[in-house]
């Protein structure tokens, strides 16, 4: 089913409400928005440590509308199977169980447990918000974080490539795998549908501005979003296991020719993370960029 | 009542994998290690053959296997797993999680020492490392306590006014791969022991969403810090009944569930330790008899909640303990040891306290070695 403008606009229940901690101009939250508040009478919700362990606030004045577990940092697919599992038991195999986490649990600390429930084929979705960084502890490089990003761990740009989460649970053979922007929320929340329909592991990326860590205008959050896939830094597609094939998604159609794309530039000038990168690090997170395309090119 | 039973022959691991199959968890998380995996292999076989309708999940670390039953624990089920311990200090943060977040969850530990060096034998360095993590901790002596703890164990961990988890502790090797005989109730009594979980402690619900681990301040923290600190008070009153009500129901008791003693009531040296040294001091208390000399065994089972009046009225008729531990806190002295002087000298009972660490990395300590250690200590 494809989410429309109209769609997003009839949150049949509000997953987050007023009074949140999230930055002003924060990509998670807007997407926890639109993604959790379409399913949310029907969802458990597991948050690893994260940014969204503390947006969520706390005691009475806590935002989230929606049952939440709190997990350690490397636990959260563990618990969500446990969880599932025992709805299982329960007959309530109908509740989804959702994770949403950062890039700091899903890329690095928690991935052997992210993987190990891909493994075992959990009725689960992992959602992981990349800023790229770890947010909530001030800034430190992620195993997410693109080449050239200053962080507060890599203060003269980072050097090594970015893991590609969304390929590592392809091959280990995830039901679903997705990536999606705050930039295009129509497409984000049909994927997002699309994945809690599928029974399996599914697993979803979803490029989530942080205007604190990327020092950027939090004004421009959603504009620098559309340019990272404007400029091929972050590729929109999806992979199903039925066909294993990845299809690239309606608003990167254009951008899959590189001749068609807009320089880095547009997008890294946007972010005190970025814009002083030397001409050597623009060249290596272009070479990183199509590195991910190649790899991507091999499934479509 | 006293229920029926059929004496079988089973090693350690055995007993426990039958008390789980009696007390029918629903979920089951679990990661095999040296020596707890035939504790795991027998309730997978179990679940595999439909004798236990459970969902068994064969996770990747044993991180997840704790992570995964308290998931289930979230969500209203009995859970069940077991670790040893490298693996026990693997999991070492959802310890410490489910400890705190007052999570119902029977884990038994097979005791093995921690490396380096590589050792697979026993003592007691792994479970005592995790005294501090709000978990319920028995010391068992043999096989037939091992079945007993355990069933007692889901009754005391799903009580709503303690919630807290369990772990009842087998020395590995001398309990876990030694054959003995185990009085084995049917499935049905020892369910109805049991009972269903109703009413669970805690349950995730899509009806009524709660935030479950979030953001607190200091006053809420300390509320339930110093909830988890009372429901251990509790916890001694319930182990005390359920040791008495389990007698009840099966004819055994041991002790007054949270301390054993063995031989007189009043002897010139007491013997105090825990697990199979325990059980192996009976022999040396008779053997000491039969020599002439008077020596009793005080044994703790039951080391968190620390039975602290149980020691200390012990001690006021008894005026020498030599307190075996095998177990060191570095830089100090064996836990047992440290926190026995702690509860006499504040209770003001001056009996004198001599402290031995035997049997660490799976040194045998045969009743012979403990009897030549108690008299040294009686001449002293």
């Amino acid at each position: 089913m494809k989410v429309t403008q109209k769609d997003l606009l009839n949150i049949p229940r509000k997953a987050i409400l007023k009074g949140h901690f999230a930055c002003a101009g924060c990509g998670s939250a807007l997407a926890f928005r639109h993604a959790i508040g379409s399913i949310a009478d029907n969802v458990i919700l597991v948050v690893p440590a994260s940014c969204a362990s503390v947006y969520q606030g706390g005691g009475k004045g806590a935002s989230f509308n929606v049952p939440t577990i709190n997990t350690a940092f490397a636990a959260s697919d563990a618990v969500a199977s446990g969880i599932q599992r025992a709805m299982k038991m329960k007959g309530k195999e109908d509740i989804k169980v959702v994770i949403w986490g950062g890039d700091g649990s899903g890329a690095d600390i928690g991935i052997a447990t992210e993987i190990g429930a891909c493994d075992r084929q959990e009725n689960i979705l992992h959602v992981m918000y990349s800023n790229n960084v770890y947010g909530n502890t001030g800034g430190q490089r992620s195993g997410d974080t693109m080449i050239g990003a200053k962080t507060a761990t890599t203060p003269q740009g980072n050097t090594t490539p970015r893991k590609m989460v969304p390929f590592i649970m392809m091959a280990n053979n995830a039901r679903y795998v997705a990536t999606a922007t705050v930039a295009y929320m129509e497409d984000l929340v049909t994927k997002f549908q699309k994945a809690i329909s599928l029974e399996g592991f599914k697993f979803m990326q979803i490029d989530s501005p942080c205007p604190p860590n990327w020092r950027s205008d939090s004004a421009d959050s959603i504009k620098i979003a559309r340019l990272a896939v404007q400029t091929g830094i972050w590729p929109l597609f999806e992979w199903n296991r039925d066909t294993g094939k990845a299809v690239i998604s309606r608003p990167n159609q254009k951008y899959v020719d590189k001749e068609n794309r807009l320089p880095l530039t547009d997008w890294s000038s946007l972010q005190g993370r970025t814009k002083s990168m030397t001409k050597e690090q623009l060249q290596n997170l272009e070479s990183d960029t199509e590195r991910q395309w190649s790899f991507l090119k091999k499934f479509l | 009542m006293v229920v029926q039973f059929e004496k079988k022959s089973m090693t350690g691991n055995d007993a426990a994998a039958y008390a789980a199959l009696y007390a029918k968890p629903k979920v089951i998380a679990a990661y095999p290690i040296t020596p707890q995996t035939t504790i795991i292999e027998k309730l997978s076989q179990y679940v595999d053959e439909g004798k236990l309708d459970a969902e068994f999940i064969i996770v990747e670390s044993e991180h997840s296997a704790l992570a995964a039953c308290m998931g289930a624990a979230w969500s209203g089920v009995r859970t069940f797993t077991a670790t040893s311990s490298q693996g026990l200090l693997y999991m070492a943060e959802n310890v410490f999680w489910s400890g705190y977040g007052r999570l119902p969850i029977v884990m038994p530990v097979v005791n093995r020492c921690l490396a380096p060096g590589w050792s697979i034998y026993q003592d007691l360095q792994d479970s005592m490392a995790f005294r501090d993590a709000g978990w319920i901790q028995v010391y068992t002596k043999n096989n037939q306590e091992v079945f007993d703890s355990i069933l007692q164990g889901f009754r005391i961990a799903e009580d709503k006014r303690i919630a807290m988890p369990y772990m009842p502790c087998l020395d590995g090797f001398v309990i876990s791969h030694t054959t003995a005989q185990v009085n084995l109730p049917n499935a049905e009594d020892s369910f109805n022991f049991v009972g269903e979980y109703k009413d669970p402690v805690i349950e995730v619900d899509t009806e009524n969403p709660w935030i479950f681990g979030g953001l607190v301040g200091p006053e809420k923290f300390n509320k339930d810090r110093k909830d988890l600190m009372e429901a251990m008070e509790r916890a001694k009153k319930k182990i005390v009944d359920m040791n008495r009500e389990f007698g009840e129901y099966f004819g055994r008791t041991y002790g007054n569930g949270l301390v054993e003693v063995y031989g007189d009531d009043v002897a010139d040296l007491t013997i105090v330790s825990m697990g199979t040294i325990a059980d192996e001091t009976q022999d040396a208390v008779d053997l000491l008899k039969e020599e002439g000399l008077s020596v009793n065994e005080l044994r703790i089972r039951t080391f968190r909640p620390f039975p602290e009046k149980d020691i200390v009225e012990f001690a006021k008729q008894n005026n020498k303990f030599l307190v075996i531990d095998r177990s060191v806190s570095f830089g100090h002295d064996g836990q047992l040891r440290i926190e026995i002087e702690a509860v006499l000298k504040r209770n003001n009972v001056d009996t004198s306290v001599e402290g031995r660490i035997m049997g660490l990395g799976g040194e045998d300590v045969p009743y012979t070695k403990i009897a030549a250690t108690a008299k040294k200590v009686l001449k002293e």
